[in-house]
């Protein structure tokens, strides 16, 4: 079959650009944690000795023994469009959901598609688009689609449900960071600030290619070089930014997580653009998360602050890795499509509060 | 008093062009943004009380007026290139095979045939593989099930040569069903592959 639009991004952008459908600044697009919590404290957990990891350590996805050697890893994630092209969309989309598998050691499987589409407002052919980008990169993580739901909805929103499988006794969470341990960020954060900046005119076309590049790719190879050095504590960096998924680390670990944001790669110029005032509104949503459980260091530069605090896409993983291990893990990381790996945090006992951020 | 409107504006440019007047404005000057919606006001709350910037505030029919002394200098950035990632560091020689074609050369195409399968039974043998191999255009053919290259590219991609199909050729070909290995990839990624190699083979 053909495809229906042409596979050359600049000239599918001109059959449709789906970032008209949203506010710009997709401020609006996640629930802000500080309220998420608020209402997830309320629902009373499932008991079952077999739930190995449920909401109550603020992990990535939930975990489920099935046998001695098999545990299902069960984890769904949708949003509204983040860049113009629906191929590229529909990538990303799957990236970040397929991502909280891996950020849990596992092999992703299964997914189901979740779409939300508005067929009278949008052409058709942008509905397939976003699907055939969701089913390539599917493809190459190893994953199969096998059903979905779609509903008319405006604007549209793409996602999946993804299930995934582990050993049991080589499950990586939130909870298993420990102190002693040093911090490994495999991807450059500041996505949000370049889409926002290149919604606003001010991130160059390379700049975005970059941003939409790091989106798309993988967490697989993060998440082998994970098991090969047996890693027990990790997580993604998505919509709470570096500075939120720390928090949410070193709260489910019982610890205290020192950030050094002068170690933390960031994408290309977006130290600039945050410093030209463009702060995505979740960063401030996120700020304000952090806020009670966070030390910023005196003299911590505020773009630097800003900058933990971006809502990324499809980010990178955060691992906790003891200190004899890092120089290995790190070198393999940089040498397998993470050149921007770095070594940029710590774990400390439980102080007072449980993140620091310093320069 | 110079006045920052910001009305009609949705977030993130309003603190966008605040920090621009807050730029432009001389030490000790005040400046009055106005501000229509709510998430973008308490943004700019935050980010001026972070800054330490004194301000007033007054509503009128939901359009807000905050007032700000520019104050003492805003934080400069000392060294720009602190803050920007770091250039990739790599070992050794980054090599990328380029296929353009599903025959090597030109001049008999059966020959060029037997030429370009005789490439890949020989390349798994090559130390140190490269990287990557690229397929576009008519070279996507070698990677269909079935094509006599089919054995080699498996050895070499558990090897951990990475391959990488063009998306819009398989279609063009009409191959998407045939395509068993290698990663399908846009021209985007085909570009940054091809961008990131030191020596880039074109049998």
């Amino acid at each position: 079959m053909k495809p229906i639009l042409s596979s050359d991004p600049d000239k599918r952008q001109m059959a449709f650009d789906l970032l008209t459908t949203v506010e710009a600044g997709g401020c609006s697009a996640k629930i802000s944690p500080t309220i998420l919590e608020a209402i997830l404290s309320e629902l009373p957990l499932p008991f079952d000795p077999r739930i190995l990891v449920d909401i109550s350590t603020h992990d990535d996805a939930g975990v489920y023994r099935l046998t001695d050697d098999i545990a299902l890893i069960l984890t769904t994630d949708f949003f509204p469009p983040v860049c113009s092209d629906p191929y590229e969309f529909g990538q990303i989309a799957a990236a970040n959901s397929i991502s909280d598998v891996y950020a849990m050691g596992g092999t992703p499987i299964l997914a189901l598609n979740i779409i939300m589409f508005p067929s009278s407002r949008i052409p058709i052919e942008v509905y397939g688009e976003i699907l055939r980008g969701g089913n390539d990169k599917a493809r190459e993580a190893g994953v199969s689609i096998i059903g979905g739901h779609s509903i008319d909805d405006y604007p549209p929103k793409y996602g999946m449900a993804v299930t995934g499988i582990v050993d049991p006794k080589k499950v990586i969470t939130n909870s298993g960071a420990r102190a002693g341990d040093v911090l490994i960020l495999t991807k450059p954060i500041g996505s949000g600030i370049i889409m926002a900046a290149s919604r606003m005119g001010m991130a160059s076309a390379d700049e975005l290619a970059s941003a939409k590049w790091c989106m798309k790719q993988l967490n697989n190879e993060g998440c082998r070089l994970m098991q090969k050095y047996n890693i027990k504590g990790a997580t993604d960096i998505t919509g709470f930014g570096l500075a939120g998924h720390s928090l949410k680390m070193a709260v489910g670990s019982d610890v205290t997580i020192r950030l050094s944001m002068k170690k933390v790669p960031l994408m290309k110029n977006a130290y600039t653009y945050i410093n030209e005032g463009c702060i995505p509104g979740a960063a401030f949503r996120n700020l304000d998360y952090i806020e009670p459980k966070t030390f910023f260091e005196e003299g911590l530069d505020y773009n630097l602050r800003m900058a933990s605090c971006d809502a990324q896409t499809s980010g990178g993983l955060l691992i906790s890795v003891r200190e004899s291990a890092v120089e290995n893990l790190l070198t393999e990381l940089n040498a397998s499509g993470h050149p921007e790996a770095s070594i940029m945090g710590s774990v400390e006992p439980k102080q007072k509060y449980s993140l620091i951020i310093g320069n | 008093m110079k006045v920052v409107d910001t009305k009609g504006l949705t977030c993130p440019a309003p603190l966008i062009k605040t920090r621009q007047a807050l730029n432009e404005a001389l030490e000790g000057e005040s400046l009055q943004i106005v501000i229509d919606n709510a998430t973008s006001l308490s943004n700019i709350r935050r980010f001026l009380k972070d800054n330490k910037l004194s301000s007033s505030e007054k509503e009128e029919n939901a359009i807000w007026t905050i007032t700000v002394n520019r104050g003492e200098v805003m934080p400069v950035i000392e060294n720009i290139e602190d803050y920007c990632s770091v250039s990739e560091e790599r070992t050794g020689k980054n090599v990328v095979v380029a296929i353009a074609s599903d025959k090597m050369g030109t001049g008999d195409d059966e020959l060029g045939t037997r030429l370009i399968n005789s490439f890949f039974k020989v390349l798994p043998l090559v130390q140190p593989l490269p990287s990557s191999v690229v397929f576009y255009n008519a070279g996507v053919k070698l990677a269909v099930t079935g094509s006599l290259a089919e054995e080699y590219l498996k050895e070499i991609e558990a090897k951990g040569v990475k391959l990488y199909l063009c998306t819009t050729c398989i279609d063009y070909f009409l191959l998407r069903e045939k395509i068993k290995v290698g990663n399908i990839s846009d021209m985007y990624q085909i570009i940054n592959v091809l961008n990131e190699a030191d020596l880039i083979i074109r049998p």
